[in-house]
């Protein structure tokens, strides 16, 4: 996968990722898309392409258990989320949705908004013009959750109802 | 090699030992899910598993707290969403009437030490507080619980915090929990469960725990995890056998020891309920709101030490407070020792039992610029309206609404 880079800081929280007061109002995945990130770059959502990586420091995804703080990055065409380190819920979450949750510090300090970036999963690398980075790839239940494109189409094939 | 309280809460779970960093698949106790994420479990589950059955619907329950009752047609429909799916299924509704359903499975006595809960709130992790695993996750995670009873999860590694010390008499569980999150910070304990113990701990009764736990979410642990006293299992009326501790020769990864025998009272400054400040040096904020509530500090013990201090006062001119019971029995309580009473007398509002303003429903809400004293647990931008929420315990959000300033006491 390639895209472009969306640049953030640390502690980036779910009210700012999908606000509260939209979170059981607003369910299409396109209205979704269209306040994805609202209360924190206004831009978002209006110049983002389907592929593009959002790049952001420590503690991504603080606060609310809200799926949707995921969902609408999907529904807005984000590939992958790379940060320095995951809230729990939220690392679940992408897991869970099919988002690739990637923990690499180093690609986080290298990486700038605009920047091009090509994701090897199974590999475990990012290539850029700033560098190549690596990351621990997925393993077990996790890599297998993600490749179906999240938990509950994995469990539809585990059950064999696909 | 002995294992901490998570590992082997997780291992007796899973059915096999357990080291940190492992993958495994555990059994879940308790599944529930709220009025905010339920009708999306609902959704999901008719979606992926359509026609199928329950785990086990006598041990799975909806929560209504979070606009409770509903004041929006959406919100209605979505509560109406899972009250047809718990007939349909034979499940538990604990309704608008019942509070916060965190508090409300351990007051049922549904949640043990030991037990493992999950439900569709990140303050889930709550139950720690009784020395048990819950955990807070996203509505389709909880849908393929209540299909399946279990879930995967990675076994964290621990930290042992140590509370050295006894502080003094100004000071409340939520400044100690305060001392914590200053110490913790933001991301301070990502990832990791946190043993808590210390003297002063000790004498934490259940509502003292929960304030304390409630707060892990906000350090980015999984949990806090406060080892059960005597004195706990008796107010849960449980005989000492449910008692759960870690080994001796359990395995932490860091030791952390926080002296709170200095402690003074203390807030969080917006916008992030790590940014901790003493009390004292926010006497020129002036107040427009007070909320007196939330998973965090809205139980009896609480209340009444609010109520006891508006005993014959008044909240001060141009100031609006609120007061939301975690439950109706705390709701109950207050009622039988007249101290709706008090709150009523002093102007405030008090509310049905529930979240409240903290879960973005009705009931104290701000509009920009107006500063709020919560006791809730999040002072992020938006969560409690347009305004500057400062975080602070029960006996401090009292005093401020009678000065109208932020003060943790109501004399100098």
């Amino acid at each position: 996968m390639k895209g472009r880079v969306w640049k953030y800081g640390d502690d980036v929280n779910t009210d700012v990722i999908f606000a509260g007061k939209y979170t059981y109002v607003v369910s299409e995945p396109s209205e979704m898309a269209a306040h994805a990130l609202e209360d924190l770059d206004p831009s978002f959502a209006k110049e983002v392409k389907p592929g593009d990586v959002i790049v952001a420091g420590r503690n991504f995804g603080c606060g609310s258990s809200r799926e949707q703080a995921v969902l609408c990055l999907k529904a807005a065409g984000v590939a992958a989320v790379i940060a320095e380190s995951f809230v729990r819920i939220y690392f679940r979450n992408c897991v869970n949705s099919g988002l690739p949750p990637i923990r690499c510090p180093e690609a986080v300090r290298a990486l700038e908004a605009g920047d091009v970036v090509e994701i090897d999963l199974r590999n475990g690398r990012i290539l850029s013009e700033k560098g190549e980075f690596s990351f621990p790839p997925f393993s077990g239940e996790v890599r297998a959750i993600l490749e179906a494109g999240g938990l509950l189409p994995y469990t539809r094939r585990y059950l064999g109802l696909e | 090699m002995g294992m901490t309280i998570i590992e082997k809460i997780i291992a007796a779970h899973a059915g096999r030992p357990v080291r940190p960093g492992d993958v495994v698949w555990m059994d879940l106790d308790v599944r529930s899910a709220r009025d905010f994420g339920g009708a999306n479990v609902v959704k999901n589950f008719r979606r992926h598993f359509p026609g199928e059955p329950l785990h086990d619907p006598a041990t799975t329950f909806f929560t209504f707290d979070c606009n409770a009752p509903a004041n929006t047609i959406p919100y209605a429909e979505n509560q109406r969403l899972c009250r047809l799916f718990a007939r349909e299924h034979g499940v538990r509704v604990f309704d608008v009437n019942r509070g916060i359903g965190s508090h409300v499975l351990i007051e049922e006595g549904v949640v043990k030490p030991g037990s493992t809960v999950v439900g569709t709130g990140s303050h889930f992790n709550i139950m720690g507080a009784v020395g048990a695993f819950g955990q807070g996750m996203g509505d389709s995670d909880i849908a393929y619980a209540f299909r399946f009873g279990r879930t995967w999860f990675e076994v964290p590694p621990t930290v042992k915090l140590v509370l050295e010390g006894l502080p003094g008499e100004d000071v409340t569980p939520r400044d100690v929990t305060f001392a914590v999150m200053r110490r913790l910070g933001s991301s301070g304990a990502l990832g990791k469960a946190v043993e808590i113990y210390g003297p002063a701990l000790e004498r934490f009764d259940l509502s003292g725990r929960i304030t304390l736990a409630s707060q892990g979410t906000e350090t980015g642990a999984v949990s806090f995890i406060l080892p059960p006293s005597r004195e706990l299992l008796e107010e849960l009326g449980l005989g000492a056998e449910e008692a759960i501790a870690a080994d001796e020769d359990a395995e932490y990864i860091e030791e952390i020891r926080i002296d709170i025998s200095e402690l003074e009272p203390l807030a969080a400054v917006p916008p992030s309920p790590t940014n901790i400040r003493p009390v004292r040096e926010l006497s020129d904020v002036k107040v427009d709101a007070v909320f007196l509530g939330s998973c965090t500090n809205g139980r009896y013990e609480d209340l009444a030490a609010a109520a006891e201090l508006l005993r014959g006062r008044k909240v001060a001119e141009g100031v609006n407070m609120f007061v939301v019971p975690a439950t109706s029995r705390v709701y109950g309580r207050l009622l039988e020792e007249g101290l709706v009473d008090v709150f009523f007398r002093a102007g405030a509002v008090v509310s049905n039992p529930g979240c409240g303003g903290c879960a973005s429903g009705q009931i104290g809400m701000t509009g920009t610029g107006e500063v709020m004293v919560s006791t809730s647990n999040r002072n992020f931008r938006g969560k409690q309206g347009n305004g500057l929420t400062y975080l602070a315990s029960p006996v401090t959000a009292a005093c401020s609404a009678v000065r109208g300033f932020i003060t943790s006491k109501m004399e100098d």
